[in-house]
């Protein structure tokens, strides 16, 4: 007992111990990297502004966690109940999931009163992870108990009641899990620009300035803890109900017959799609219309349209968005594939070195919970403003779900596959190459998928805060130039953007497993 | 094709396995001898929980017995297994769906280094014997449930084992197809015929195919009975209705009942 505590405990400890050297002798970037004592100083310095900041962040986080929850939750049972509303709002959710909160932020600043653009970012932020889990748990169902309910005459909301109101659980708190920290980061996304004096965001964003590296630690650092604690308290809630379940067998069932669809609604399909890219521009407009804003402020798609190209000055403010994109569009790329690598390089090893794992864990964990804001400056701090810091920032924020999701495929093979090697005296390389990473190529996609709009997030949040180019830049200097038209422009080109990102990851990933289940 | 292989005879020599199910310790296997000759066929029966499937993995190297040992013509299992000398077939057919069935079958020789080119002619040759022609290259997603346990079939044979061990390879197939795969394995064993140990719940599948059966208890695992088979070879699927046969089966079957009731 006592040596196995000695044996989480020890790395730690020396770490720490390390951290103190490294800083107290400024070792790292000339002090960018202040020792552990330092910090704890200067959190008795500020303790008194501390609890006011913390709560000015909390308190609309937790109101826009429950919100987004509720409209996550209320939805994805409707999309089950009547699975043409999901495809109607299926570019809305898409658009919902890929916008850069980073170009939210201003919008919501110039339309909301108080701390409602904190409340609502917060729950834009929250709605994707929770709606998309709990949907997956309502819909991933076994099938057979469906049967037996059908049997006794049982109706679409007697299978909902009797069965996937439970079997839905681990996924709605898995998702839970997920927004707790995003509920947090949203909160302290909306409180740049927003001029508020109170939050750890603005706090933060008013120390940047001040070369205090043990204030700026210790900010990302409190940021880190509370998004830890959201992430504890939801993950604790959810090991009570779910169980782990590995597939005992190799699902060699046949893709296509499952997604067929009656014919009926092949030739409706184009219709679908149509109307579904257009719902999110409806809701757009639907939104400006009902708050009443004035038109010079809260742009509609025509106001945008207007914007870029129709006014006096149209040609050079398309100009403009196009020669920030030329700088931010490689960035992102290029972010995304490291990420995806390193991200791929870590689970690897972590299933032939199983150490690794437990070493690398609490670190991607505490990289998870940090909201990146919190991150970029200490990133500045240490790396410089240049290309590098930019890159460190993409990958810090796209690493962990990446990490995540490629780990959890590695670990869902199937036994009997790795049996069937083990018999040949297969190594853990040959059971890597031959079995375990071709099986696990839809959770490597799905990775893809799930981080390629937060790539172009990282590149936009390191822009504004750190190295003054490109789509990020653009945002920041039409918000303090009062530029309404920009600032919408870029949100829309931004969010453009990630949807086309997404996209075009779904479509490999299409091509990918159709290749990978069939001949 | 008939090709003589080397056999090697197994033997498992007091082999104990505890499981602790949280705080309870499970007897899963107490103190179990068995010894099969070279070039045999061995089936195992017995009610669920009596600790076949574990044996049957420690002999394939997968798990560790707690005390005893197997030895697999005078070596361990991981000896063995090192030099393709071992060959399984689970229930679960455990096929890589993004491999074609003449990839999968391969898959064997491909971790054990050796040349698939060289070895196609052969590969072709247990398709044929399993009767897949001409879904060489199709994918498990296209083939039915037994055509995917043939295949799985064709691979343990790939590396010409010396020893097969089946786990209720037809465990999951429907009656009329369990029969029907019965009388192939038996033509395909008697190709080559590897000392085969075979772990199921039909008597009447262990009768068909075995030379001896040998009936487990349970709480703790353990032998019960070993009953010798006395019908020739080649055994005809008429053999299941004759008179003898029940006659066994009724036996067996009354071995398995007593422990039950």
């Amino acid at each position: 007992m006592i040596k196995r505590v000695l044996r989480t405990a020890l790395p730690g400890l020396l770490l720490l111990l390390l951290w103190e050297l490294v800083g107290h002798f400024h070792l790292v970037a000339d002090g960018a990297l202040p020792a552990p004592w330092g910090i704890i100083a200067q959190y008795w310095q500020d303790r008194d502004v501390y609890p006011v900041h913390i709560w000015a962040t909390l308190q609309p986080a937790m109101m826009g966690f429950c919100f987004g929850n509720a409209v996550a939750i209320l939805l994805a049972f409707l999309f089950v109940l009547m699975p043409v509303t999901e495809r109607l709002l299926r570019g809305f959710n898409i658009a919902v999931f890929a916008i850069p909160p980073i170009a939210l932020s201003p919008i919501l600043v110039i339309m909301l009163p108080g701390t409602w653009p904190q409340i609502m970012l917060a729950a834009v932020l929250v709605y994707f992870p929770t709606m998309l889990m709990t949907l997956l748990g309502l819909r991933d169902v076994d099938p057979r108990p469906i049967d037996v309910i059908r049997v006794y005459g049982g109706g679409d909301m007697a299978v909902l009641r009797l069965l996937r109101l439970r079997s839905c659980l681990p996924g709605l708190l898995g998702g839970l899990r997920v927004a707790a920290p995003a509920a947090i980061l949203g909160a302290i996304l909306a409180e740049f620009g927003s001029g508020s004096r109170w939050g750890l965001g603005s706090f933060l964003l008013g120390s940047i300035g001040q070369g205090n590296p043990n204030r700026i630690w210790g900010i990302g650092l409190a940021a880190t803890f509370l998004a830890a604690i959201a992430y504890t308290l939801c993950a604790l809630l959810a090991k009570r109900f779910t169980a782990t379940i590995t597939s005992v067998t190799l699902p060699s069932g046949n893709i296509e017959a499952t997604n067929a669809r009656p014919n009926w609604q092949r030739g409706t399909n184009w219709l679908f799609s149509a109307a579904a890219a257009l719902v999110p521009f409806f809701i757009w407009w639907a939104v400006i219309a009902s708050f009443g804003v004035s038109p010079v402020i809260a742009k509609t798609p025509l106001g945008v349209w207007d914007y870029l190209f129709r006014t006096a000055g149209a040609s050079d403010n398309r100009t403009e968005i196009l020669q920030a994109l030329e700088q931010s569009l490689p960035m992102a790329s290029i972010g995304l594939f490291i990420a995806l690598g390193f991200a791929l390089g870590l689970a690897v090893m972590g299933t032939i070195w199983r150490t690794f794992t437990a070493v690398i864990m609490p670190a991607a964990l505490v990289l998870q919970t940090m909201p990146l804001v919190a991150l970029t400056p200490i990133i500045v701090l240490i790396f410089g403003r240049g290309v590098t810091a930019t890159l460190v920032v993409t990958v810090a924020v796209t690493f962990f779900p990446a990490f995540i999701t490629i780990a959890q495929g590695l670990a869902q093979v199937p036994k009997p596959a790795l049996d069937v090697l083990d018999v040949y005296g297969a190594g853990k390389l040959q059971k890597l190459l031959l079995v375990s990473l071709p099986a696990s190529l839809p959770y490597l996609c799905a990775a893809a998928r799930l981080v390629a709009p937060a790539s172009l997030l990282g590149v936009m949040i390191a822009e504004w805060l750190a190295t003054g180019y490109g789509l990020g830049e653009l945002l920041n200097v039409a918000r303090g130039e009062l530029d309404y038209g920009m600032i919408w422009s870029v949100a829309l080109v931004s969010v453009g953007l990630s949807v086309g990102f997404y996209q075009l990851v779904s479509l490999v990933e299409t091509i990918a497993l159709r290749r990978y289940r069939t001949a | 094709m008939t090709t003589t292989l080397p056999t090697d005879e197994l033997s498992v020599i007091g082999v104990t396995r505890s499981f602790s199910v949280g705080t309870q310790l499970l007897q899963a296997l107490q103190d179990v001898s068995l010894h099969c000759q070279a070039g045999s066929f061995t089936a195992l029966i017995g009610p669920s929980g009596c600790g076949k499937s574990t044996l049957l993995r420690i002999i394939a190297g997968l798990d560790r017995p707690c005390s005893g040992q197997v030895m697999i013509g005078g070596e361990s299992p991981l000896e063995k297994r090192r030099q393709g000398a071992l060959g399984v077939a689970f229930q679960d057919p455990a096929l890589l769906p993004w491999r074609s069935v003449r990839q999968n079958i391969a898959l064997p020789l491909q971790v054990l280094r050796r040349k698939v080119p060289d070895q196609q002619e052969r590969i072709d040759g247990l398709i044929r014997l399993v009767g897949l022609e001409g879904f060489e290259q199709a994918r498990p997603g296209q083939l039915s449930g037994g055509m995917r346990q043939r295949v799985a079939i064709a691979r343990s044979l790939v590396t010409s084992p010396s020893v097969l061990l089946l786990d209720e390879p037809f465990g999951a197939l429907d009656q009329i197809l369990r029969r029907k795969m019965n009388v192939e394995l038996q033509r395909i064993w008697t190709t080559s015929r590897p000392t085969t140990l075979m772990v199921t719940h039909g008597i009447d599948e262990a009768l068909f195919l075995a030379d001896r059966v040998v009936v487990m208890n349970r709480n703790p695992g353990r032998m019960a009975h070993r009953i010798d088979v006395p019908f020739p070879r080649p055994r005809l699927p008429d053999l299941f209705s004759a008179p003898d046969f029940h006659r066994l089966e009724d036996e067996i079957a009354g071995y398995l009942y007593e422990e039950a009731g």
